[in-house]
């Protein structure tokens, strides 16, 4: 157990040192970037919007692939996970092909931001979906029938019964998706463009810097990333422990 | 007549969980739906509460066709066998998600959840979650929380199935003097025969989807129906083409009664307060018989005495083969 957390913590310490062993200058210049800047607030602000709409997306699929009988639903059950499976440069290869220059179903979106959102909603999809799905499973329909004996709608008893059991397991996919969305690489590259100002992302700037040899810059903007994703991930736990009270 | 089951039934694909039944249940009395596993008890249950639709027939509750109503508009009250309770909400919350739903004023919520968690013992634990309670106290919890919406009547799945002996004998005295108290219509799953002799008014025999015998505990215990409601509700043995039970056998060392049965002794079982008597008689039937200690003392019994059993004047006996549908 330590030697694993050690294996987890020693590198994400050095990046740190890295970063802040240039004093807060470093910071500063790389805040004050405006190409840097952009960079950051689109990943985060992307991402953000994309988690919440999997938060919602991500319970309405999991329901059906738990609740309803239909054809094919072992197929969605598979494809699910296709995200997953494959190499994220596959995925953005996929893309590219799929909504980039000649398109086959007439969606160009190479190059514009509506790209940047699409790569993250591609590869983030599954995690809301496959944290709820097991705790729906293992939710019995025994409490929908009770809620329903008395006097509950369907919609009431979603709301009252079901989605208070869900909000753990919603938030905790939610972290998931959230934290792969900002540090999302291979999908994006090749579909976003990289236009900085409109449609970088804050792995890809990372990348030029170190491509242009300046590590400390880019070891400040991982602990910026880093930073934002503890930010996320405890906001997350405080707002989910507020709605579970709540019930 | 509060609950009357007409003709209906019930399959799931090939398989028939319930054929033509026909039941009327009376206001105001605790029933017992019995019978063994698989019977079709919960699927009857369900189908009367709206859980479940059936395939055909109809049903009424207390003069409302309720066949197509849902289970929302039935007023019923269900208590799971597994609880089903509401998780994250604490004990008062799970009892008063009936009101609050009917969105009844704040004040008669409080009052009236209040007055349940009295009845069900439980007012000290308002402001548990029902994970901190044991068992018996989740299931008076659940009990509470569907006297709440004061249903017409109020159905319960095996209440006390997941609950140890002691805990579960308890509990069903204590359900008899809530019933007394409370006199809600009341159906209740079991396949404890002792459960629903003690607690039931009537008792619903249901085997294999049909309906076996309807009647009070005195009458299915002393006129059973046929020999698979005779051995429901007690130990039975044959002597002589006839089933009855093993304390309805007379037996005696020298011949009393004419057309008594000669056998031997096979084997003496003594247990707690009574003795078992394994007696093969001659013509190849193996007759169980009960003795208190007292008299097995007297007869002096051990393996191979030569005996004569016979049924008792007044015994209740079923004939097998006119059992047999
Ligand atoms: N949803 C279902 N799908 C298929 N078969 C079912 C379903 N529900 C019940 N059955 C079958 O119907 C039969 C009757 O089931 P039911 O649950 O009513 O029995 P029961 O008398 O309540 O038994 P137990 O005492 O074990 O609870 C069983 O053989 C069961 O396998
Ligand atoms: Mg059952």
């Amino acid at each position: 157990m330590i030697w694993f957390s050690l294996l987890v913590l020693i590198p994400l310490a050095a990046i740190v040192v890295k970063a802040t062993g240039g004093g807060w200058s470093t910071f500063e210049s790389v805040l004050t970037n405006e190409n840097t800047r952009a960079a950051l607030t689109l990943t985060v602000v992307s991402s953000l919007i994309i988690t919440a709409i999997n938060m919602v997306m991500g319970t309405i699929i999991a329901w059906v692939l738990v609740r309803d009988r239909f054809w094919g639903k072992a197929l969605l059950d598979l494809i699910i996970d296709v995200p997953f499976a494959m190499p994220t440069i596959v995925a953005g290869l996929t893309l590219l092909s799929l909504y980039g220059p000649q398109s086959p179903i007439g969606v160009e979106i190479n190059g514009t931001r509506w790209s940047v959102l699409l790569a993250i909603a591609f590869v983030t999809l599954p995690f809301v979906v496959r944290t709820v799905q097991p705790v729906l499973e293992e939710l019995e329909t025994d409490v929908e029938d009770a809620a329903a004996s008395l006097g509950a709608t369907r919609f009431t008893t979603f709301r009252r019964v079901v989605l208070p059991a869900l909000v753990p397991a919603i938030f905790a996919g939610a972290a998931l998706s959230f934290a792969r969305g900002i540090s999302e690489y291979g999908a994006l590259v090749l579909i976003s463009g990289n236009l900085p100002r409109r449609t970088e992302v804050v792995s890809v700037r990372l990348f030029s810097f170190l491509e242009g040899g300046n590590t400390q810059s880019a070891a400040a903007v991982a602990t910026i990333m880093l930073l934002v994703a503890l930010l996320a991930i405890v906001s997350l736990d405080i707002i989910q422990r507020r709605v579970a009270r709540r019930g | 007549m509060s609950i009357e089951i007409k003709g209906v039934n019930k399959s799931f694909g090939d398989f028939v969980a319930l054929d033509d039944v026909n039941v009327s249940l009376p206001t105001g009395q605790l029933t017992a739906l019995l019978g063994p596993s698989g019977g079709g008890k919960s699927t009857l249950l369900r189908i009367i509460a709206g859980l479940d639709s059936a395939d055909s027939g109809t049903v009424t509750i207390e003069g409302t066709e309720a066949t197509h109503l849902p289970p929302q508009k039935r007023n019923v009250g269900f208590v799971f066998q597994h609880y089903a309770v509401f998780k994250h909400m604490t004990v008062a919350k799970n009892v008063a998600f009936g009101l609050e739903i009917r969105k009844r004023p704040k004040a008669e919520v409080a009052e009236k959840v209040d007055e349940l968690l009295r009845l069900v013992h439980l007012q000290q634990f308002a402001h548990r979650l029902p994970s901190q309670l044991s068992g018996g106290q989740r299931q008076r919890m659940a009990l509470a929380r569907a006297l709440a919406v004061e249903p017409t009547v109020l159905l319960l799945d095996e209440p006390f199935g997941a609950l140890d002996a002691k805990v579960r004998k308890e509990l069903r005295d204590w359900l008899r003097r809530l019933h007394d108290e409370v006199h809600v219509t009341t159906v209740f799953v079991t396949h404890d025969q002792e459960e629903a002799m003690e607690v039931a008014d009537e008792i619903v025999v249901i085997n294999n989807g049909r309906v076996e015998q309807v009647g009070t505990p005195d009458q299915l215990y002393d006129e059973p129906a046929n020999d698979f409601v005779m051995g429901f509700l007690g130990e039975t043995t044959k002597l002589g083409g006839t089933v009855l039970r093993p304390h309805d056998v007379h037996l005696s060392l020298r011949p009393q009664v004419p057309g008594a049965h000669e056998g031997t002794v096979a084997r003496v079982l003594r247990v707690g307060f009574e003795v078992r008597v394994f007696v093969l008689t001659d013509d190849g039937d193996e007759v169980t018989v009960t003795l208190t200690r007292t008299q097995a003392r007297q007869l002096g019994l051990e393996q191979d005495t030569r005996v004569w059993v016979s049924a008792v004047a007044g015994a209740t006996t079923v004939d097998p083969v006119a059992a047999v549908v």
